[in-house]
């Protein structure tokens, strides 16, 4: 077919994957995104620089994407929405005010000729090429856990849990308020890079011997992080480094740290599926970037299969958690799919296309009974 | 007038978004103002912004929007710039080799590399010639190519190479056996359905709906089947390992200096491999810029065209509302403000067209276009088609856009009563040489409401009262639809040569400024 890889060469569709933090956009077909950019748009009214998903009423979300769009047309990606077609790496349950909206402005506003939305789960999996796996997305306002089995979604054994990458920064921000540091140097950006550089997800031995106390093991060095803007120095304790990230194996009750989390949702899956779960977990997002997540996750589970009863007694045989290496980075692996997926001929048969919507202006959804109906045309 | 500092005088454009006058287009063919928000941008021309040079856009879209020669700096995003250093290089064929080699490795490790010339000037014997090789160097945080560990170049441009993603071939093989799963599926499908469909044949036979019929012919005729099994797309699937990367064990020993690992920003700009060690950063190619012009929704006509070359700030086509409707200035109020306290403020209008101008100001807006305020929707929809003459024609284009002219009431703000002028007034037109002449006040009648006059400048006192209600520190917003009259000049019909009057209004909201602290 040279006509229609000369066509698909002429404009590259385009791919986007707005996330709460981060944006990830590029073209199809290429290895990597363009441009990774905060998810905060300027108001071209108000000159406000605010967070693209806080919003009051769906109006003021419409006038927010639509800055936040053209920017990213105008100023990163320098194409013309106009005619285009487009892929949407979106979260399965995201609200749907959400996604209406977003074709709305892409439909009505930027004239774009289709748009096709991708779930973030399936599509992280495509980049391994591997039909199963259990797929733990750890974004910035949650954590979402997915089973994918021969390609198929396991609806009924999706898991969220809050703490994410916000969760840390609020750790982080106690931690060293605690500490005597003064609130107005905690701005938002300081807290994350102090995430980023300095902080990490500690050995599975240390957190057992914290946790019983007897002789909590010596602290790594602490840093000292300066805060250029304000000619100050925030000393980051050492135990701060190790601890933060505590919040996602924090025992409790109610069993929804991120261990009992994958683990319950494996159990939610019917028998025959779960040692091929269990042998396969990928984890994608920006969250799951940080050192030593995945060796203490497996140690963590490990530890869960033989010692805890709830799950001995459902998990049989000798069993080992197994995960996926992702190629590129974890906080674009989404995205990555959604490239792969634009790059194939689905693009042109999955899409929704700009004369369907406007037929009646509506999202197909698959939660939504009128798009879903068994007898349906 | 209002430089820098958000102007008190706001337009309300015909998409219902409230905008200083300088934010505002005009376009002469609807007639009607139009703002950023309700116009078309296109992408006219890309340039680099560092070189200045124009490149086309084919060749914008193969280099990735990234510029070939100019390059930022990836700790700072500063621009870098390429720096000359003198190399010496031996004539003589062994002993160049002997030094060359330590130039090599000083290429190679930044550490040796600020000390070049001392190879060359431990052999005397040697007849040295120098060379002049480049690096690039940021002149905001002192960063250089050398820090990358990328070896000094021979030429200043062109020859600094990519970092190439690492995955780049899994990746391809990736995409080709997407696309080779997803033809297959494609073909299966279409085969089940001409299989499925019967077909329409003046003699129908059952076995054709299988298909046997025709494969039975092809064996007989000696051909092979059609329906060859097509090869299966393979991939080497990933494989799930229980080996994962553990922490470093001295991670809980070993200080940690932070001037080695990268920030989040710095990550961010090299979003294909995003190192976390300093030393791993590499320089980043200048992302385009490009030139925009605008286009009407409603008329497809340009707004703002500018010319192509990048040096150039000029438009070849420009439509600022600024240039055809009249400008309106707060100059100031009378009395300070206090709600119920009737009071005047002066507004100084300029004309800025060639042609003169009868201004009213009404207290409402003219209700004639104002139809669906009685549907009580807040958004109203004007289907667009491509051309004006085609709709009136009732043609329907095939390509028809979709994008459609989202009309919002304007908010009225206003909350003070204005009191009516009693005539409209004229404003003369612009007259560029009239500005220098000697200013004589003529004898002519003018209303009362007039306190000044100049060329094509007119200044009136309005007469307001703010609201009874209004607490103290609130902004005082005074709004009024200013109906001025416009000599078009471009006409749609080409039959009409000479200019067309219109009567025009746009609404107008004035910020007067806050009512001031009773004092009781």
């Amino acid at each position: 077919m040279p006509i229609y890889e000369s066509v698909m060469q002429e404009k590259p569709p385009i791919v986007l994957d707005i996330g709460t933090a981060y944006t990830k956009l590029g073209f199809t077909a290429e290895a990597s995104p363009r441009k990774i950019m905060p998810t905060e748009v300027v108001l071209t009214t108000t000159g406000i620089r605010k967070r693209l998903f806080d919003y009051d009423t769906t109006e003021e979300l419409h006038d927010q994407l639509v800055d936040f769009l053209q920017t990213i047309f105008f100023k990163h990606l320098l194409v013309s929405p106009k005619e285009r077609k487009f892929v949407v790496v979106e979260n399965v349950f995201g609200p749907t005010v959400l996604r209406e909206t977003l074709a709305r402005v892409l439909f009505l506003h930027f004239d774009v000729s289709s748009v096709l939305f991708v779930p973030v789960h399936l599509i992280a999996l495509s980049t391994l090429a591997v039909p199963t796996a259990v797929v733990v997305d750890i974004g910035y306002s949650e954590t979402s856990v997915m089973p994918v089995y021969s390609g198929v979604q396991i609806m009924s054994a999706f898991k969220d849990q809050s703490y994410g990458g916000s969760a840390i920064h609020a750790e982080i921000r106690r931690q060293l308020l605690e500490a005597g540091i003064k609130d107005d140097l905690l701005t938002e950006s300081v807290l994350e890079d102090i995430k980023v550089r300095t902080c990490f997800v500690t050995t599975f031995e240390r957190s057992q011997a914290r946790i019983k106390d007897q002789a909590p093991p010596t602290p790594p060095p602490g840093v000292d992080y300066i805060v250029s803007d304000h000619d100050a120095v925030i000393h980051v304790p050492g135990t701060l480094r190790e601890t933060v990230y505590e919040i996602m194996f924090e025992p409790s009750n109610e069993r929804d740290s991120l261990p009992h989390l994958i683990l319950r949702s494996i159990l939610d899956c019917t028998l025959d599926m779960r040692r091929a779960l269990v042998e396969s977990v990928l984890l994608v997002g920006g969250g799951s970037m940080v050192q030593g997540l995945q060796s203490r996750l497996r140690d963590e589970m490990q530890h869960l299969l033989a010692e805890d009863s709830f799950y001995a007694n459902r998990f049989h045989g000798q069993l080992q958690f197994k995960f996926f290496n992702p190629i590129g980075k974890q906080n674009f692996t989404a995205w990555l799919g959604g490239a792969l997926c634009g790059a194939t001929d689905l693009i042109q048969t999955r899409s929704l296309a700009k004369e369907t919507y406007l037929k009646s202006e509506h999202v197909p959804d698959w939660s939504n009974l009128c798009d879903n109906r068994p007898t349906g045309s | 007038m209002s430089f820098m500092q958000p102007s008190p005088v706001k337009y309300a454009c015909s998409c219902g978004i409230l905008n200083p006058i300088n934010k505002l287009f005009f376009c002469r063919h609807c007639p009607k103002l139009r703002c950023g928000y309700c116009v078309t941008h296109e992408i006219e021309s890309h340039f680099c912004s560092n070189c200045l040079e124009n490149i086309p856009s084919t060749e914008a879209r193969h280099k990735k929007n990234c510029c070939a020669n100019c390059f930022d700096c990836p700790c700072c995003q500063h621009t870098l710039s390429a720096r000359a250093t003198t190399v010496p290089v031996v004539r003589k064929s062994e002993e160049s080799k002997d030094a060359k080699k330590p130039e090599d490795e000083s290429g190679d490790s930044p550490a040796a590399a600020s000390t070049p010339p001392t190879p060359a000037s431990s052999k005397p014997s040697a007849v040295p010639t120098t060379k002049k090789m480049y690096y690039l160097s940021c002149l905001s945080c002192r960063w250089t190519s050398r820090d990358a560990g990328i070896p000094d170049q021979g030429v200043a441009t062109g020859t600094w190479p990519d970092n190439e993603c690492l995955y780049q071939a899994r990746f391809n093989s990736l995409v080709e056996y997407f696309q080779a799963v997803v033809l297959q599926e494609k073909q299966e499908k279409m085969e089940f359905m001409r299989r499925k469909t019967p077909k329409q044949h003046k003699f129908p036979s059952l076995t054709d709906r299988t298909g046997l019929t025709v494969s039975l012919i092809r064996r007989q005729m000696g051909w092979n089947d059609k329906t060859i099994p097509k090869a299966k797309a393979v991939i080497t699937p990933a494989e799930a390992t229980a080996e994962v990367e553990e922490l470093p064990a001295d991670i809980f020993t070993e200080p940690l200096n932070l001037r080695n690992v990268t920030t989040i920003a710095q990550r961010h700009s090299q979003p294909a491999d995003q190192p976390t060690a300093v030393s791993s950063l590499y320089p980043q190619r200048r992302t385009l810029w490009i030139k925009r012009s605008l286009r009407c929704r409603q008329c497809e006509h340009n707004l703002i065209k500018p010319e192509y070359h990048p040096t150039s700030i000029k438009y070849r086509i420009q439509l600022f509302a600024s240039c055809h409707v009249p400008e309106v200035v707060m100059v100031r109020c009378e009395q300070s403000l206090a709600s119920g306290k009737s009071n005047a403020i002066l507004l100084k209008f300029t004309n800025p067209t060639m042609y003169d101008m009868t201004i009213r100001l009404l207290t409402t807006a003219p209700t004639e276009d104002a139809e669906p305020a009685a549907e009580g929707s807040r958004i109203k929809e004007e289907p667009v088609s491509s051309s004006p003459h085609l709709r009136a024609a009732g043609i329907t284009l095939s390509r028809q856009n979709s994008t459609r002219e989202v009309k919002r009431e304007v908010t009225d703000v206003s909350n003070a009563e204005i009191v009516p002028l009693e005539s409209e007034f004229v404003l003369s037109q612009r007259d560029d040489s009239k500005e220098f002449d000697e200013y004589v006040q003529l004898p002519t009648e003018e209303p009362k409401f007039i306190v000044w006059r100049k060329g094509n400048k007119v200044l009136i006192r309005l007469q307001f009262t703010p609201a009874e209600e209004l607490p103290a520190n609130t902004d005082v917003v005074l709004g009024f639809a200013m109906q001025y009259t416009y000599v078009n000049t471009v006409t749609n019909a080409p039959e009409k040569k000479e200019p067309t009057t219109h009567a025009l209004y746009s609404r107008v909201f004035i910020n007067a400024g806050a009512t001031e602290q009773k004092a009781n």
